[in-house]
């Protein structure tokens, strides 16, 4: 993401925040695919992340004044938005077990398998987010996805060994050194 | 040991906070630490910085295109409660705002003794309009899937529970009321349904019998100027149309179009 991409979604984000529903929909264009993307993988539901992105906007809409003093950068502090969002929904879900692990089965099926780098697109993440894309693809693929998933979804390792049907060991060990690289990598980039 | 000659584990403590696996005890101490420490602050405040980046790092997808909507139809539900709750509060603008205006107004004097009138979501909490919202939204995807409801409109009652569920369907001009609460109007009383068009005189849509469902002829192209219905409690029969209503409001909503 260059800074002419941060600075429109910076003045469409003031634009909101002064009660401008044309500048909420340019938003929604802007970053709807990014976001719905994130909801889906936060929630493992297409009808859930949908829920998810619709409320995180009317949030946004409300809430869009905030930003600024946030410091972050926007896709960031929309991913955050998404994200909260996604997992108030889950919680909301929670009674439905059975649900939310079954799409996280098959995900795990294809994730799990191979130690390939994640083939991302990440043109239009912010650098801060470069960094960590670099420094996650040097995880095996099992220990970047457990890393991203605690992350994503909230997940203690108790969590994480139920959804994922491994060993609470396997998880603790996977995260333990999936950090511990990370933490090497990304001091480069202090 | 002094935590805070060890760096290195602060950092190592900092990344696992952010991460969200630094849990119980152990997190509320980070917590205080960091508190009290503006170094370990620091290092939670980066490793929050950088964890957030994988938001940013998921596939993209397309979303249903009824997302959109189904957003502009929550801020118009929103907007249409605050263009009401400004109607009834503006009591300079009685005189030439007419029917609609007095009407509103008049239940705003009603006073306490009729509290039980409450217009939209006014008045009701952040959380139970949030509790409509995701009710709406429910619906509006229920309904997204039967295309020939062009409009629907969710009644609630003055604690925000649904109570009458109000679809449109344009194709066959056919306007369909349902009761999903427990209501139960007196023998001597009859529910009436009124539109309410932005600056007009409430119009009657019709009068509802003791059935679960009432079926109306309805034009689809008349509603789509009425932002807001609701039911008034009237004698057995209802009254004329072009007296208004005269018992208290015990439901409204907003007409809301269905994603297409």
């Amino acid at each position: 993401m260059t800074p002419e991409d941060d600075a429109a979604l910076i003045a469409l984000i003031d634009r909101v925040a002064a009660r401008d529903e044309a500048a909420l929909r340019a938003l929604y264009d802007r970053t709807a695919r990014r976001l719905y993307g994130l909801a889906l993988r936060v929630t493992s539901q297409p009808e859930w992340a949908e829920d998810a992105l619709q409320e995180a906007f009317v949030t946004i809409w409300r809430i869009a004044g905030d930003y600024r003093a946030s410091l972050s950068p926007p896709m960031a502090w929309l991913g955050l938005v998404v994200r909260s969002r996604s997992l108030d929904l889950l919680r909301r879900r929670a009674a439905d077990r059975t649900a939310l692990t079954q799409p996280l089965d098959d995900l795990l099926a294809d994730t799990l398998a191979g130690d390939d780098a994640d083939p991302m697109d990440n043109a239009s993440a912010s650098e801060l987010a470069q960094a960590l894309h670099l420094c996650l693809n040097r995880l095996d693929r099992k220990q970047r996805e457990v890393v991203s998933l605690a992350y994503l979804r909230d997940l203690s390792h108790g969590d994480l060994a139920a959804q994922l049907a491994l060993p609470l060991g396997t998880v603790k060990t996977w995260i333990r050194r999936g950090l511990e690289q990370l933490r090497a990598c990304m001091a480069r980039y202090a | 040991m002094n935590l805070l000659n060890h760096p290195d584990l602060i950092d190592r403590l900092a990344a696992a906070y952010a991460l969200g696996t630094l849990r119980g005890g152990a997190r509320r101490r980070f917590e205080t630490l960091a508190r009290e420490h503006p170094s370990v602050r620091a290092a939670a405040l980066t490793w929050q910085g950088r964890m957030q980046g994988l938001t940013e790092l998921q596939p993209a997808a397309d979303p249903p295109p009824a997302v959109w909507a189904r957003i502009q139809n929550t801020l118009a539900v929103e907007r249409d409660g605050a263009a009401l709750e400004r109607q009834r509060q503006a009591p300079a603008r009685q005189a030439s705002d007419g029917w609609a205006a007095a009407w509103w107004r008049g239940l705003g004097l009603a006073g306490t003794a009729a509290a039980v009138v409450a217009v939209i979501a006014i008045g009701v909490n952040r959380q139970e309009r949030a509790e409509l919202r995701a009710q709406v939204a429910a619906l509006q995807t229920q309904l997204a899937a039967t295309p020939r409801v062009e409009y629907v409109a969710v009644l609630v009652d003055e604690k925000a529970a649904a109570s009458m569920l109000m679809t449109v369907d344009g194709q066959r001009g056919q306007l369909t009321l349902k009761r999903v609460g427990g209501y139960r109007e007196a023998d001597d009383r009859s529910l009436q349904l009124w539109a309410l068009p932005p600056g007009g005189a409430p119009r009657s849509l019709g009068v509802l019998g003791r059935d679960a469902v009432l079926r109306l002829p309805a034009d689809a192209q008349a509603l789509r100027e009425v932002p807001a219905v609701a039911i008034s409690l009237e004698p057995l029969g209802g009254v004329p149309s072009e007296r208004g209503p005269t018992g208290p409001v015990l439901f409204s909503g907003s007409v809301i179009g269905t994603p297409s």
